[in-house]
C-alpha cells in the first residue's frame, strides 16, 4: 500500500511503502508539481532504492531551478537508507521527533 | 394344499392345537430338538403310539432316520417303498394294515423290535417344493386313521416342513459363522503384526493405522526403524477372506526378514515379488509401496508395485502431488531384477501419504468416491496438525462424505511428515514487480512467526526487494517463479532467493554506485545492491544444477551503526 497526496500547507504527504512497484506512481505525481518543497514522511514506513530513484530524479529537476526537497519526519529505517546511500548529503533531512537527526 | 378342497373342514379344536405347535416351532431350535418337537406334535394331535421322522439328505438322495436316532444310522433310498411313493407324489399315504401292503419295509420294525399295525405317512415338503423329509405316525390308539386325521396331518406336515427347513438353514448359517470366526482369527493375526507404537525419527512426525472392515480386505503397513533408516510399507492384497489376510501378513514378515538379513530395497522387492508369484494363485496379487527414508538427506527411495496414488504434499506451495506406481503389482510374475525404483525429496513441512484404496474409494450411497481431490483438500487444510490427528481427520471426513454407506474396504493411512524447521518458511513468487505485495505479506508473516525484531525488518525487506527486483529486471532469460526461503539460524536470519532453470546470474557481482558523487553525477543504478551490502552481514551467490541462489544473512540484535 502506498499513498501520495498534498497536505494542508502545500507539502507532499507520502504514506505506506514506496517500493519498486509503486515508484512509477510516485514519480508521476511529483513530476506534475512545479516546485515541491517539503516531503512529509511521517507515515512512510519503507523505502527501497526504487523510491530513492524517484527522490533523486525530482531533486535533480528542482535543483536545476534553484529549489530542493526537504524530507521531514523520517523514521529509523528510512534515515538508515538515506545515510547508507549518501542521500543525507543531497537532501535536507529532518528525522521524526523521537529520533535524533540521522547524522 | 389341494388336499383340503375335497375334505371336511378342519375341526376348530385341531386348528387351535396346530397353531399352538406352529408357535412352538417358531422358536429357534437346533435341528434335532426341532425334529423331536415335530414328532411329539404329530403323536399327540393324532393320538398314536409312536412317531418316526426321516430327514432327506439331498447329497445321497437318501432318507436318514433322525427321530428316534439309532446308531448305526438307518438309511433308505428316497425312492424306495411307501415313503418313496409319498415323497415323489407329495401325497399323504394312509396304510390301514401295513403287513398286508407289499411295499411295506419290515426291516425297520425288526430293527426296533416293534410291530406296526397301521401307519400315516406324511411327506415333508419345503416352501420351495424341495423334499425335507418324511414323518411316520404309527398305530393309532383307537383303530385306523380316517380322513379327518389325514387333514390334520396335512396341515401339520406343511407347518413342520417349513419349520424344519428354517432350522436347517439356521444350522448352515451357524456353520458359516464358525468359518467366519476362523477368517476373523486370520484377520486378528494380520492386524496383530502391525506396529502399535510409532518410531521416533528426529525432525519427523510419523503415524500409521488400519481400520479394518469386518472380514474382508488385506491391508497391511509397516513403519519401523531398520538400521538408521525409516522403513515404510503399505500393502493391499486383492480379494476377500483368508487369502488376502495371509498374503498381507506374509508380505510384511518377508520384508522385515529380508531387511534384517541385509537385503537392499531392490533386492528385497525382487525376492518377495518372486516368492509371492510362486505362492499366490494366478488371479491374486498384492499392491505395495515400500520405501526407506534417510532422515539426514530427507530422501525417500521407494518401489510402488501397482500401488497408487502416492501422495506427496509440498508445503511450499501447499499442494499435493499424486505419484503413480513404479511398476507392476507384486506376485503377478517373476522378476529378474527390480527396475524403476524412484525417490522423493521431502522439504520442510512436506508430507508423504501412503493411503489405501479404502480411503480414496470410500463411496457414498450414490456411488461417488471420496476421491483424490477429497484427500488432497483435507491434507491441504490440516497439514500442520500432528500426523495422528491428520489421519483421524481424513478418516472422519471420508466417513462424513459416505453418509449412511458402510465401509467396504480396509482403510490404511501412513503419514510421514518432515517437520518444518523451527522457523523456516518458503514460498514461490512470480517474476514481476507486482509480486512485491505478496512478498512483503510473506516476510511480515515470517517476522511475526519468528519474532524478528522490528528494527531489522526494514533492512531485510529492502534486501529481499533489491535482490528480487534485480533478478526480475536483469535475468529475463528465465521464466519460472522465484523461491524465497526465510530461516532463523541461531541469532541470524538467513534469506535465499532461488531461480530455477536459470543461467548464471550473479547480481552480487554488478558494479556498485558511487555514493560520494555530487548530485549531478548520481544515478539510481547500483544503489540497491550497495544498500543490501551495507545492511546485511553476509551475501553469497551459488550456481549449480541450473539453480541460481543468492543468500544473505542478517544478525538479530546487532547494535545499530
Amino acid at each position: 500500500m502506498f499513498e501520495i497526496d498534498f497536505g494542508n500547507e502545500g507539502e507532499v504527504i507520502v504514506a505506506g511503502r514506496l517500493d519498486a512497484a509503486q515508484a512509477e506512481r510516485a514519480q508521476r505525481f511529483l513530476d506534475q508539481m512545479p516546485t515541491p518543497r517539503v516531503l512529509d514522511m511521517r507515515r512512510l514506513e519503507y523505502i527501497s532504492s526504487a523510491g530513492l530513484g524517484v527522490l533523486l530524479k525530482t531533486q535533480k529537476r528542482l535543483m536545476a531551478s534553484g529549489g530542493g526537497l526537504k524530507l521531514i519526519n523520517v523514521n529509523h529505517h528510512i534515515s538508515e537508507v538515506l545515510r547508507y546511500s549518501g542521500f543525507d548529503k543531497l537532501f535536507e533531512v529532518v528525522a521524526a521527533e523521537d529520533r535524533r537527526p540521522g547524522h | 394344499m389341494g388336499l383340503m378342497q375335497n375334505q371336511p373342514d378342519l375341526p376348530s379344536e385341531a386348528l387351535v392345537r396346530i397353531l399352538d405347535v406352529t408357535r412352538k416351532l417358531a422358536a429357534p431350535f437346533d435341528l434335532i430338538g426341532m425334529l423331536t418337537e415335530v414328532v411329539e406334535a404329530g403323536k399327540s394331535m393324532l393320538g398314536t403310539e409312536r412317531g418316526r421322522l426321516w430327514l432327506y439328505e439331498p447329497k445321497s438322495h437318501e432318507l436318514v432316520l433322525s427321530v428316534p436316532m439309532i446308531d448305526p444310522q438307518v438309511r433308505v433310498s428316497a425312492d424306495a417303498g411307501l415313503m418313496g411313493k409319498s415323497l415323489s407324489t407329495r401325497q399323504i399315504l394312509n396304510i390301514p394294515d401295513c403287513y398286508a401292503n407289499p411295499y411295506f419295509n419290515r426291516a425297520v420294525d425288526q430293527l426296533m423290535d416293534y410291530r406296526t399295525r397301521c401307519m400315516l405317512i406324511l411327506p415333508l415338503i419345503g416352501y420351495d417344493d424341495s423334499p425335507v423329509g418324511v414323518m411316520q405316525l404309527l398305530n393309532k390308539n383307537a383303530g385306523v386313521f380316517d380322513a379327518g386325521d389325514e387333514l390334520i396331518a396335512a396341515v401339520l406336515a406343511a407347518q413342520c416342513a417349513v419349520a424344519m427347513q428354517r432350522a436347517q438353514m439356521t444350522e448352515a448359517l451357524l456353520i458359516k459363522e464358525r468359518l467366519d470366526k476362523e477368517v476373523s482369527v486370520a484377520r486378528e493375526i494380520q492386524l496383530s503384526t502391525l506396529p502399535t507404537t510409532m518410531p521416533h525419527v528426529e525432525g519427523y512426525d510419523t503415524f500409521g493405522m488400519v481400520r479394518p472392515t469386518a472380514q474382508t480386505g488385506g491391508d497391511t503397513f509397516d513403519l519401523v526403524m531398520l538400521g538408521n533408516h525409516l522403513f515404510m510399507l503399505l500393502g493391499d492384497a486383492t480379494g476377500h477372506g483368508f487369502g488376502p489376510a495371509l498374503s498381507a501378513t506374509q508380505l510384511q514378515a518377508m520384508l522385515r526378514v529380508a531387511f534384517r538379513l541385509g537385503a537392499d530395497l531392490d533386492e528385497a522387492f525382487t525376492q518377495v515379488n518372486n516368492q509371492l508369484a510362486e505362492d499366490l494363485p494366478d488371479d491374486r496379487f498384492v499392491t505395495a509401496f515400500m520405501g526407506f527414508l534417510d532422515a539426514e538427506t530427507h530422501r525417500v527411495s521407494y518401489h510402488a508395485g501397482g500401488q497408487a496414488p502416492i501422495l506427496h504434499f509440498h508445503a511450499v506451495r501447499s499442494e499435493s502431488e499424486l505419484l503413480g506406481p513404479t511398476g507392476m503389482p507384486m506376485g503377478v510374475f517373476e522378476l529378474e531384477a527390480a527396475a524403476g525404483g524412484k525417490s522423493i525429496d521431502l522439504a520442510p513441512g512436506d508430507i508423504l501419504g501412503l493411503i489405501s484404496d479404502g480411503v480414496y474409494e470410500y463411496a457414498n450411497l450414490q456411488g461417488e468416491h471420496f476421491g483424490e481431490a477429497g484427500v488432497a483438500e483435507i491434507i491441504r487444510l490440516h497439514h500442520d496438525l500432528p500426523m495422528s490427528a491428520l489421519a483421524d481427520r481424513l478418516l472422519r471426513e471420508a466417513v462424513k462424505f459416505a453418509g449412511d454407506a458402510p465401509q467396504h474396504d480396509d482403510i490404511t493411512i501412513v503419514l510421514v511428515r518432515r517437520l518444518p524447521g523451527t522457523s523456516a518458511m518458503q514460498n514461490y513468487f512470480g517474476r514481476s514487480f507486482g509480486a512485491l505485495d505478496d512478498i512483503f505479506a510473506f516476510t511480515r508473516h515470517f517476522f511475526e512467526h519468528a519474532a524478528v525484531p522490528s528494527s531489522i525488518r526494514g533492512a531485510i525487506d529492502l534486501s529481499v526487494e533489491e535482490l528480487f527486483i534485480n533478478i526480475v529486471k536483469y535475468n529475463s532469460v528465465s521464466v519460472g517463479d522465484i523461491l524465497i526461503t526465510l530461516k532463523v539460524i541461531n541469532n541470524c536470519i538467513e534469506v535465499s532467493l532461488t531461480d530455477f532453470d536459470a543461467e548464471r546470474f550473479d547480481s552480487t557481482a554488478t558494479p556498485e554506485a558511487d555514493i560520494h558523487a555530487p548530485l549531478d553525477k548520481r544515478s539510481p543504478g547500483g544503489l540497491g545492491l550497495h544498500l543490501v551490502r551495507r545492511m546485511v552481514d553476509s551475501l553469497d551467490y551459488e550456481y549449480s544444477n541450473r539453480q541460481s541462489t543468492i543468500t544473505f544473512r542478517k544478525i538479530m540484535g546487532k547494535p545499530h551503526v
